[in-house]
């Protein structure tokens, strides 16, 4: 009997109390986002730099066959395999225009056209709540932004203790791996907020595509209009990038590149997440509610 | 009882928009009416806990609507107003991806999001962009994501708005055999009377926030009062200020037959003494089968 001639039977299965009921969001979201066009070439420019800061590394551990590369012996400050060489990855302005672009193509539809299609009420009439929701948005983001970030950032220290055969590096520099956890995860909880925010700002993509990566460029011109006319440095804290760079400096434990304390720059960017959490909270609602 | 509410009150604001509702629904079709404002959409809502009553309680398949969202919205399925869909998937994708958040297995969901796409008529266009679909369309779409966990109770809000009369048919067909055999109770709020009428048993009339009246449709045509329509020779004027006198409600269509709605208590002999009195001549006179549309005009006070 076909389907057809069955007519509506009644579905058979059970119900599973799934741990992690954001999953389908997350693995739909990125599955949309990996079919637009030029992703992929986007995806595969911003992975470029892991590719050659890990030649890098690779040069740096097999310095004896680069021998000709250099002079006297001397091993170049860029190729000394230490918290700075891993600073140098995670704060470049590359990396940080780069993520700007994926949350861009990955971020700005996410909420934006929920609001637009009203099928935020589809969500909401199933057993998810808004932290659900949320999460399996944001989970999105995490995703593309951890393959520019935390993936390459453990790769660097595996590959690092492989091509040495030995743990010295750990050694010496104990405190790394947490480094890069931290730093990786304060850019993407950053991002994921500062995609959904604005995502949620708007019912046109195109309108947030353009706030996502204006604002970014916005707040780094506001700094260096006010730095070049006071000559201060706390103007950097106008500046999403320079509070990021200054983020990175404190937790690879580097010198900070503006000389403001390094907590400003953190509370600024907690400031900027907390003012997501509340607009994402008063726009991700199952109906529109005018009171 | 599927559907029990113990005095509910919400307001947006100062406007209130449930006041002090009770009601408890049976199993079968229920149609939930009311006119403009009335308070449906506000109910649905909050059974469905996309909303917080301000007081009161209830539960909906025996969970609580407070506590119990989740469970409640496990196993009713909704099919909303507005157009509403998500970009860039065809049919069977969307259907399978709600049957998913609903706590469906994803392969099962994807095997169940086929079966009620066929159910529903969808079955040649349901690889297509969801995009390209009609309005008539995307509504059998709504009933089949709302169809695809297999729930206990649907909640469906105004389902055929916007079909061709061929389209609201078919929509009618498929509520009423969900609801008569399938054993899925169905709960629907609409304007159109003519299509509570025809698929549902039971009828909730909301007016101003409250409960204006309830019960079996069957029964609420019996209404307290009886149906004449009649015609009259001469100018019926006065005639009409005679039977609004005796505390009748008169209403004159576009082809001159006076609707007489009396009270209970009265005898239709009594027009006939009134017209004999006034010198007016009845040329037609019969009793007339009480509408639903005469039963929301009289509770909810609008001709």
């Amino acid at each position: 009997m076909t389907i057809k001639e069955k007519g509506y039977s009644h579905w058979d299965g059970e119900f599973l109390d799934k741990k992690f009921p954001w999953w389908p969001i997350t693995r739909y979201g990125i599955k949309l986002t990996i079919r637009k066009k030029f992703f992929k070439l986007l995806f595969f420019m911003a992975l470029t730099p892991s590719v050659l800061f890990l030649a890098g590394i690779y040069v740096a551990e097999r310095m004896e066959d680069f021998q000709f590369m250099i002079r006297e012996g001397e091993v170049p400050d860029f190729l000394k395999i230490n918290p700075a060489y891993f600073k140098a990855y995670f704060t470049n302005e590359y990396i940080l225009f780069m993520i700007v672009m994926i949350l861009v193509f990955c971020g700005a539809g996410l909420i934006s056209d929920d609001l637009k299609y009203n099928s935020l009420q589809l969500y909401f009439s199933r057993p998810i709540s808004k932290k659900d929701y949320f999460l399996g948005k944001a989970s999105v983001i995490v995703f593309f932004l951890f393959f520019i970030t935390l993936l390459p950032g453990l790769v660097f220290i595996l590959m690092k203790l492989l091509f040495a055969a030995n743990f010295e590096f750990l050694s010496a520099y104990p405190l790394l791996p947490l480094s890069v956890i931290s730093y990786s995860l304060l850019v993407t909880v950053f991002f994921a907020f500062y995609g959904l925010f604005l995502s949620s700002v708007n019912k046109n993509r195109r309108y947030v595509a353009i706030l996502i990566f204006g604002l970014y460029v916005f707040s780094d011109i506001l700094y260096g209009i006010f730095h070049g006319i006071f000559r201060n440095e706390f103007f950097a804290l106008l500046s999403i990038k320079e509070n990021l760079k200054q983020a990175g400096a404190f937790l690879f434990g580097q010198k900070l590149p503006h000389d403001i304390p390094w907590a400003l720059s953190f509370l600024v960017i907690a400031g900027f997440c907390v003012l997501g959490a509340l607009v994402l909270k008063k726009k991700i609602r199952s109906v529109e509610v005018v009171k | 009882m599927s559907v029990e509410i113990h005095d509910l009150y919400f307001s947006y604001g100062k406007i209130k928009a449930l006041d002090g509702v009770d009601l408890s629904l049976p199993q079968g079709a229920i149609g939930l009416l009311g006119p403009n404002g009335a308070g449906k959409s506000t109910l649905l809502r909050i059974l469905l806990g996309f909303l917080k009553p301000d007081r009161g309680e209830g539960r909906v398949l025996d969970y609580d609507i407070r506590t119990q969202q989740r469970m409640i919205r496990r196993y009713v399925g909704y099919m909303p107003e507005d157009d509403c869909l998500i970009t860039n998937i065809d049919a069977v994708t969307f259907t399978s991806y709600l049957g998913e958040l609903s706590g469906m297995p994803r392969q099962e969901a994807m095997k169940r999001a086929h079966e009620v796409l066929f159910y529903v008529g969808l079955e040649e266009s349901r690889y297509r962009n969801l995009e390209t679909y009609s309005s008539g369309m995307r509504q059998r779409l709504k009933l089949a994501q709302a169809l695809v966990h297999d729930p206990k109770l649907i909640f469906l809000d105004e389902p055929t708005s916007g079909l061709d009369p061929q389209g609201r048919h078919e929509i009618l067909e498929l509520i009423m055999d969900i609801s008569s055999k399938r054993n899925i109770q169905v709960l629907i709020s609409s304007h159109i009377l003519s299509d509570i009428e025809a698929v549902c048993s039971f009828v909730l009339i909301l007016n101003k926030g409250k409960v204006a009246d309830q019960g079996d449709l069957k029964a609420l045509r019996q209404l307290d009062y009886s149906l004449y329509e009649l015609k009259v020779k001469s100018e019926p004027g006065g005639f009409i200020d005679k039977l609004n006198a005796m505390e009748c409600r008169v209403e004159v269509t576009e082809d001159g037959i006076l609707k007489v709605y009396m009270p209970p208590g009265k005898s239709p002999q009594q027009i006939f003494h009134l017209a004999a009195e006034g010198g007016y001549q009845i040329r037609h006179f019969v009793k007339s089968q009480t509408s639903l549309e005469d039963l929301f005009a009289k509770v909810v006070g609008v001709d």
